[in-house]
């Protein structure tokens, strides 16, 4: 094993811890909607959400990095150059999400001045993490593009996988400059903040796990690397063309000029279309590869993938992406429901088919079949797929009674709020939560013990 | 637009991804394994997302852009899965011979 395979499995190990995190804060925000004064003052619902949300982002950032330190070598055929400083940074990462985390909890906010700002919260969502951390993100992400492009330097080789991936890095980086200013104007800073958000989630990240899904397909399912890059290629071209100028949808409520109502949702409204051609591309290589393949859980998890992207992303997206609709639906439980559904289509299901795939590889066992990642595979589906459900009645309920009819005033807010429509799927959701969370300790249990050995299905696949 | 609008135009255009979802699932699964009745159902399902789509266009309050808009997707969506898994096939076909 090389040693950025070693540095990976450290991701990895971190990335599964976060994922606890984040389920576990998951759960308390969603007890704050059944109990509102719950721990009032002690430790309030925003703090909660915010470690809940940025927990995931991290985790699945760290995912990303060990995915991609996991294959390098294996693409470019020798080490990661820059080793020692990869695995620093490693150390840096997760010293910097420990603080990080502790100043949440402990400090959680401070006076509306310069030190609380570098020291304590930006106060920016989903990019709460004081300034100085940001730069240790920053820090950390430079490290990588280094480690990538200069083993991609001194191996003098470059696959066409390797030009998406040393591109995205360019974008990767520079977008999260955004991450830093800070604007008193909140249009001119929701402006520029959209940029990370959308840009990192719906640009730079589908192209890096496009890279790695391609990486998969290729050391799962055997699929030729001229399949897969010529897929790449695709789903970039599409997922840039319609993800770009998509990020209008985020530009419809903020102060930007109305040309953005147009353009955002037209952008939009193509998403689901390479989404479409994702389904036929997974169950064309399901089909031909007869459903069987030497490590089942990856398998599951990157079919999963091309469907959940399709559910959350487009189906759960196209029905509130347009400016008639978004008007109403904006910043209700509707959104988080296709927030969730979404990001654990886009991400979740890729970076778990990839634990497998290291898990196959460290155990050394030709065949990763068993019993139990099946009910991690089946509880965490449902949890998530009764969580978006759950929400998306109470965002409708929201829509509809606070927004539509009440004309969103306080009076209305609060009317909708004791719904029985939006309180029921409240608790739906928090039982849909405790499942979600059952699944995630059976897929911990299961990535921690030894498989059996069973007999080989097949040779396993060479790419071409 | 109207409460009910609003939920009713929501719906419907989730159940018009929904059923363009159906019909490339359907599509590929018939030829995959052949099964001409799966590819039929699958035909059905873009019938089902293109009466949703002129549903949309009759009924809901949308604007008129979003409503062509809507209208277009559904010829596209008809095209994504035949053409798709003609790609692919010339794709593995050409991998095959390649090798």
């Amino acid at each position: 094993m090389y040693r950025s395979q070693k540095l990976s499995l450290r991701y990895y190990t971190a990335a599964v811890a976060l994922f606890g995190v984040m389920t576990v804060f998951g759960l308390l925000s969603a007890l704050y909607y059944l109990y509102p004064s719950m721990l009032f003052n002690v430790f309030n619902f925003n703090m909660s959400k915010i470690l809940h949300i940025d927990t995931l982002v991290i985790w699945l950032l760290m995912g990303f990095l060990g995915a991609v330190y996991w294959y390098l070598p294996k693409e470019l055929g020798r080490e990661v150059e820059g080793m020692w400083l990869a695995e620093l940074m490693f150390w840096v990462f997760c010293a910097t999400v420990a603080v990080v985390a502790v100043v949440f909890l402990f400090v959680q906010y401070g006076g509306a001045n310069e030190t609380s700002l570098w020291l304590i919260n930006q106060g920016r969502k989903y990019v709460e993490a004081p300034r100085w951390a940001a730069i240790g993100i920053v820090v950390v992400m430079a490290v990588f593009a280094y480690n990538v492009i200069a083993t991609c330097i001194k191996a003098q080789k470059m696959t066409g996988i390797m030009w998406v991936l040393v591109l995205d890095l360019i974008p990767l980086l520079a977008v999260y400059m955004d991450a830093f200013p800070s604007d008193t104007n909140m249009s001119t800073d929701l402006y520029w903040w959209w940029w990370l958000v959308h840009m990192w989630v719906e640009s730079t990240w589908e192209v890096l796990i496009g890279c790695i899904m391609a990486l998969v397909l290729m050391d799962v399912m055997g699929t030729s690397r001229r399949i897969v890059e010529t897929w790449l290629y695709i789903e970039v071209m599409l997922v840039l063309g319609a993800g770009i100028l998509g990020l209008g949808h985020h530009y419809f409520w903020i102060g930007t000029p109305q040309y953005w109502l147009s353009i955002g949702g037209f952008f939009s409204a193509l998403e689901p279309l390479p989404l479409l051609g994702m389904v036929v591309h997974a169950i064309y290589d399901a089909g031909t590869h007869r459903m069987k393949t030497n490590n089942q859980p990856a398998f599951y998890w990157i079919t999963a993938e091309a469907f959940g992207n399709f559910i959350g992303a487009g189906i759960w997206g196209f029905m509130m992406t347009l400016p008639q609709i978004n008007m109403f639906s904006h910043g209700t439980q509707w959104t988080v429901s296709h927030g969730h559904f979404a990001f654990y289509g886009a991400y979740v299901c890729g970076i778990i088919a990839v634990l497998y795939v290291a898990k196959q590889h460290v155990s050394g066992v030709d065949v990763l079949a068993g019993r139990a990642w099946k009910w991690g595979f089946g509880l965490l589906n449902f949890g998530m797929v009764g969580m978006v459900m759950a929400l998306l009645l109470a965002g409708m309920a929201q829509a509809f009674y606070e927004r539509a009819i009440g004309g969103s005033t306080l009076m209305a807010f609060t009317t909708a709020s004791e719904n029985p429509w939006f309180t029921s799927g409240m608790y739906a959701r928090m039982f849909f939560g405790v499942i979600f969370a059952a699944g995630y300790f059976v897929l911990v249990y299961d990535l921690l013990t030894s498989p059996k050995r069973v007999p080989v299905l097949q040779a396993q696949p060479e790419p071409a | 637009m109207t409460p009910d609008a609003l939920l009713e135009t929501a719906a419907l255009m989730g159940l018009f991804v929904l059923a363009g979802g159906g019909y490339g699932g359907l599509y590929s699964a018939g030829r995959l394994w052949a099964r001409p009745v799966l590819i039929r159902a699958g035909e059905v399902c873009w019938l089902v997302a293109f009466a949703i789509a002129l549903a949309i266009a009759v009924w809901t309050p949308l604007d008129v852009g979003w409503k062509l808009l809507i209208l277009a997707s559904a010829i596209v969506y008809a095209l994504i899965p035949p053409f798709t898994w003609r790609y692919l096939e010339r794709l593995h076909h050409e991998q095959e011979s390649h090798r």
